[in-house]
């Protein structure tokens, strides 16, 4: 058998770009797993989830993130949750089912995704520009999470910190949703 | 040129000297002048021509309502149209441009039509072009179109950016003029967060162009010292140039900003920004429009109305003209000879139409009461007015007031209707305004500036407090309530002369006269049958004058006559700005496969399907055109091994306990009993019976699913399956999400696609038929431990798998299984090859699903299980959907083999006339088979499934063809599935 090798190009691997008052750029290695809670099962799930990242399940529209973890899990819907880690080896879910041992559902959502963190004092500013929520700071604060549309593309919306966003979008779209992001940064600069 | 007109004052800054050009004259003016001011202030009073006589015309107002002085703004590309002088600002290097003239502004030749007015009244062109019937489009509609009109496009593609954003807060304020400017400070003290909008460059409304006082300031002070203060508040965002021009539901409204509209150039930056406002509560505080009185020759240039005489006088420091008349029906008019005079310019007359004495002294000014003008004299400027009792006045300008109308515009765009107030004879905001709004100040019809003042404080402290804030305690502003009172005259009977009512479509009292006579009554047939109140101004100041007039003809009054429906947006909105920056290559999101770049590099032509780009085919060396590539695909699949990224297919993850009865539900065949490790093709019904998408799904393991769908429904599917889910049968232990893009999923098809694949699936799997199968699916890993999946499954006809992989490697994998296939002369193919060769098998794609035939119509009837219940099989059983001779699905091709079927065709049978009544059915699909040699089709025919072999007539009144084809079975190749199965 000929030796033939994969070699893993994402879609936005390696950007990164400071624009003045702006940087964004794209995580590097961040895998996705979603975990959907079984009818019935929630209690059960949720006491697996605290058991296998040591934090909580928050709230719907909310994140939590274990201090000092890269980890977080973000709470999108009554029975739905995203898991967001660093892993370089195509192995995110069954790594993230085996912690769960059959208390919820996993998906695989690492390449379903693009992500694009946006930083910086003028991020808010660019966001105004194709982000329809209210991201004001009272009514979206740090460790919110959101899903919403941006230029007709579906997204996810985190406010990760004072001035920083993590923003997910799908993968084969990459290319638009870097260039919309990079647009309002250019327009707002 | 110097200025001649330019007085001292105002808020321009005369320190600095802007040089722009109009016509190609060289003119100056400051920092703080508008277009039009500076045109005063140069003495240049003809600004344009009307729009369908071609008057003289001047400026008339100095605000967004101007109907008049419309430019040409900019050159070259960035040439604007119809831009109000009154509105655009002034900045070094500007070059305007008169609009709608054959000739020069001051020898327009098409002034003629003036002439010829007598024949051209309202409604003439509906009279008069009517015959002969064909001369209308080839000939009157141009002539009328060249000879009338506004401004010109550049034709040439707009140079400018635009933008749009989205903004909320707890209160909008729209308008800053006293009303809005004491909303604004209320809510923003009281810590709500306010967004304060205006159209001027320069906040602060009427008080930036009078010489009122607030809390013994002068009222610009008190409006700059409260700009001042609301712009340090981090809870407030001020928005000038920006204009509120529409109420949405919800609370939401729409806003334009002027960006870089008063630079030279814009910076690389967008131009304008569409905003959309997402407010929890407005305030309307969007102030009043003057109302002129309609006299004979009341078009003139030099003749303004009075209010915007005071804004040029007291705002820009510009007077009109060096000796102003003064014609008023109330008290505000007599502020503007008073403010004149005060500037040092003449004024020679104030003609008040009441009997009643002086409201204030106006040095130098003769007093004429009881009077009226009814006609002026000049005609490329005013030179004199003849008043009522036949005296003549010399003068060089003439300010007119006939009162004010509050800007009702917003609070009618969810259809409220705004009811008569009789003490100011206008019309105020009532009934339903749109949820959340509420209006003060003169919009709200509180004329005076101490009740303007205090309306917006209470207003905004009612809605602010309705949200949970608490009103600030502050000491509000204070200011006296001037004179204002006045009686309604809205034109001057004298008058034998034409009296303009819309000076922006040349409309007349008369022809408002002629529209009542011609039974043209209702007051939106009035202004359909005048064309009053069209075009860029919406009729501001024409249309309540004109409605009065048409109460005056039917002897009803003015709120039984009512106003017209207000739409927005209020002041025009540049197209460029409603597209914002969804232009060109971005004018959508567009969708890549993960093996595009490989593609983009072997020669792939692109398609659109949907959002994504697919490889249509890929252009080998001699190939003369794309038929060469596709047969090449074709056959070579068919040979021995093709590969297509079939990525776009529709991905859905379906996990739960209940998820094989779920399945079994959505899909009309039966899934309940499939077992883990094999896949099942199915088709999904609506709930009325109609075939809306099939697919496969493969069964992974005991309690999860993996769907694909069709690349068009892969949304609607899941959209369907989401509303089942969490609607239908809430109950079940069922979880949905998408893997569409998460997975690199290519077909590998042919008689070699076992072998090229046993190369790149790690040995441990056994892909031998027995191992794997027809319809067998499992994870599997690739070169060297790449998780993957695998499926048995084929589209093509021939034996074949799809293979899927982490889209990251997606790329890299078109890659491997090319080079794993070089040995077998693999080859890539793009959908037009895939479209070939499912038509060569039958198997139905969207042509056929195209939402008019049900499973019975396409051969798929047994399919549908009548043994469960699921989404569409109750209503598929409707008689009228299963009748005997209703159409099936089935192949043709040409009798004549050398002739090529059209998609699309009805047929008809032999000796038959091609009549609806005996249309039996149509071509759906077409494709030249290389396989075969010849053109083939796939099609619908009534009782299709028994007429094998029989000659019918496929006829295409489009393509003005018609041709014998033969009908046959839809399985072109392998009728049996032997290939598949090998």
């Amino acid at each position: 058998m000929a030796d033939f090798t994969l070699t893993a190009t994402p879609p936005l691997a390696g950007y990164n770009r400071s624009f003045g008052s702006v940087s964004l750029k794209a995580p590097a290695n961040l895998a996705i797993v979603s975990i959907a809670l079984p009818l019935g099962g929630e209690a059960e799930a949720e006491k697996a989830i605290k058991s296998a990242f040591g934090i909580d399940l928050p709230e719907i529209g909310l994140f939590n993130a274990a201090q000092g973890e890269t980890s977080m899990l973000m709470r999108l819907g009554s029975d739905l949750a995203f898991v967001l880690f660093p892993c370089e080896t195509p192995d995110a879910e069954p790594r993230v089912a085996k912690k769960l041992k059959g208390a919820a559902y996993t998906t695989d959502q690492t390449d379903v995704w693009c992500a694009l963190e946006i930083s910086g004092t003028g991020s808010l500013a660019a966001l105004e520009r194709i982000c329809m929520l209210d991201l004001h700071p009272d009514a979206f604060k740090v460790n919110a999470v959101a899903r919403t549309v941006m230029e007709h593309m579906g997204a996810i919306i985190a406010r990760t910190g004072e001035d920083t966003y993590l923003l997910l979008s799908a993968s084969s779209s990459a290319k638009s949703f870097l260039h919309a992001i990079e647009l309002s940064i250019e327009n707002t600069a | 040129m110097t200025q001649i007109n330019r007085l001292g004052g105002g808020l321009v800054n005369q320190g600095q000297t802007l040089s722009f050009t109009f016509n190609g004259k060289q003119m100056q003016g400051h920092p703080g002048d508008t277009l039009a001011s500076a045109l005063l202030a140069n003495g240049q009073l003809l600004v344009g021509r009307s729009f369908k006589y071609h008057r003289p015309r001047g400026i008339f107002t100095a605000g967004s309502e101007e109907p008049n002085a419309l430019v040409h703004l900019r050159s070259g590309a960035h040439q604007e149209p119809n831009t109000r002088a009154t509105v655009a600002e002034l900045f070094d290097g500007l070059t305007a441009t008169s609009q709608n003239h054959r000739g020069s502004l001051e020898f327009d030749l098409m002034a003629t039509t003036d002439l010829l007015a007598p024949f051209l009244s309202a409604g003439f062109y509906y009279k008069t072009f009517m015959w002969p019937r064909a001369f209308w489009e080839k000939l009157y509609e141009p002539a009328i179109r060249m000879s009338a009109g506004l401004g010109r496009l550049s034709m040439q593609e707009d140079p400018d950016t635009y933008d749009k954003g989205y903004l909320h807060c707890d209160l909008l304020v729209i308008g800053a003029g006293p009303a809005g400017l004491g909303a604004a400070l209320a809510a923003a003290r009281s810590g709500a967060r306010v967004i304060l909008a205006d159209e001027d460059f320069a906040p602060g409304g009427r008080l930036n162009a009078e010489t009122l006082e607030i809390d013994g300031m002068a009222g610009r002070d008190w409006a700059a010292a409260t700009i001042a203060e609301l712009a340090a508040m981090d809870n407030v965002r001020l928005m000038t140039r920006t204009t509120v021009y529409g109420a949405y539901d919800h609370g939401t409204y729409g806003a334009l900003e002027r960006c870089t509209d008063h630079l030279a150039n814009s910076g690389g930056k967008p131009r304008q920004i569409l905003w959309r406002i997402y407010s929890k509560r407005a305030v309307l505080a969007a102030g009043a429009t003057e109302r002129p009185i309609a006299f004979g020759n009341n078009d003139r240039p030099g003749i303004m109305l009075a209010g915007a005489v005071r804004t040029y006088v007291n705002r820009y420091g510009v007077t009109p003209g060096q000796r102003m008349a003064v014609f008023t029906n109330n008290d505000d008019g007599w502020r503007t000879a008073a403010d004149l005079a005060a500037k040092g310019v003449e004024v020679c007359a104030i003609i008040d139409t009441r009997d009643a004495p002086a409201v204030c002294d106006v040095p130098g000014a003769r007093h004429i009461r009881n009077a009226g003008v009814v006609n002026t004299v000049g005609r490329k400027a005013l030179r004199a007015i003849t008043l009522t009792d036949g005296q003549v006045i010399p003068c060089d300008g003439l300010a007119v007031s006939g009162g004010w109308n509050p800007n009702v515009h917003l609070t009618c765009h969810q259809r409220g209707r705004p009811e008569w107030n009789e003490s100011i004879s206008a019309f105020v905001p009532a009934g339903d305004l749109p949820p959340g709004m509420a209006v003060a100040g003169a919009a709200n019809g509180a004329l005076t500036l101490g009740a303007a003042l205090e309306q917006g404080r209470n207003v905004a402290n009612a809605q602010i407090e309705d949200l949970g804030f608490t009103p600030s305690r502050d000491t509000p502003p204070r200011a006296e309530d001037e004179p204002h009172t006045g009686a309604p005259v809205w034109h001057i009977a004298a008058s034998t002369k034409r009296a303009w009512l819309d000076l922006q479509n040349d409309v007349t009292v008369k022809d408002v006269k002629q529209s009542y006579r011609e039974g043209f009554r209702s007051v939106e047939h009035m202004k359909r049958y005048t064309t009053l109140g069209m075009a860029t101004d919406q009729g501001k100041t024409a249309n309540i004058p004109a409605l009065a007039i048409m109460a005056e003809c039917t002897g009803k009054t003015i709120p039984e006559t009512g106003t017209t429906m207000f739409r927005p947006p209020y002041t025009p909105v540049p197209l460029g700005a409603l597209a914002g920056r969804a232009r060109g290559r971005e004018f959508r999101p567009y969708r890549l496969t993960p093996s595009h770049e490989w593609a983009k590099a072997n020669g792939a032509t692109f398609v659109e399907v949907g959002n994504w780009l697919r490889a249509q085919w890929f252009v080998r060396p001699g190939e003369k055109g794309w038929r060469d590539s596709v047969d090449r695909e074709a056959l070579q699949t068919r040979q021995t091994v093709g590969i297509c990224d079939v990525t776009t297919l529709g991905k859905i993850d379906v996990q739960g306990r209940d998820a094989a009865a779920f399945l079994n539900k959505i899909y009309a065949n039966g899934f309940a009993k499939l077992a883990v490790g094999r896949v099942r093709y199915g088709i999904m019904l609506r709930e009325d019976g109609i075939c809306y998408d099939d697919g496969t799904t493969a069964r992974m393991s005991e309690n999860h699913y993996v769907m694909t769908t069709t690349t068009a429904n892969a949304v609607l599917v899941y959209r369907r399956m989401e509303f089942a889910r969490q609607c239908l049968w809430p109950d079940m232990d069922v979880h949905l999400i998408s893997t569409t893009d998460g997975w690199a999923q290519f077909a590998v098809a042919g008689p070699n696609s076992r072998k090229l694949l046993q190369k790149v699936v790690d040995p441990d799997h056994d892909l031998s038929n027995e191992g794997f199968p027809f319809m067998a699916c499992g994870e599997v890993t690739v070169c060297g431990g790449t998780p993957a999946r695998l499926f048995r499954i084929s589209f093509s006809g021939e034996m074949a798998f799809e293979i899927a992989v982490p889209a990251r490697y997606g790329n890299a994998m078109m890659g491997v299984l090319m080079e794993a296939g070089r040995e077998f002369n693999a080859v890539p193919y793009g959908t037009e090859a895939l479209g070939v060769m499912r038509i060569e098998k039958g198997h139905a794609a969207g042509n056929e699903l195209d939402g008019r035939t049900t499973a019975y119509n396409l051969g798929l009837g047994r399919m549908v299980s009548s043994a469960k219940d699921c989404i569409g099989n109750t209503l598929s059983r409707r008689p009228e959907m299963n009748l005997p001779d209703a159409v099936k699905l089935v192949g043709f091709r040409p009798v004549d083999r050398t002739k090529k079927l059209i998609a699309g065709a009805h047929f008809i049978s032999e000796g038959k006339e091609a009549t609806m009544a005996n249309d039996e059915g149509w071509i759906s699909s077409v494709a030249y088979s290389p396989t075969l040699g010849h053109s083939i089709g796939l099609g619908f025919i009534k009782s299709g499934d028994t007429r094998i072999g029989e000659v019918v007539r496929a006829v295409s009144p489009v393509h003005k063809t018609e041709m014998r084809v033969e009908i046959v079975s839809p399985h072109f190749i392998d009728p049996e599935g032997e290939r598949l199965r090998g």
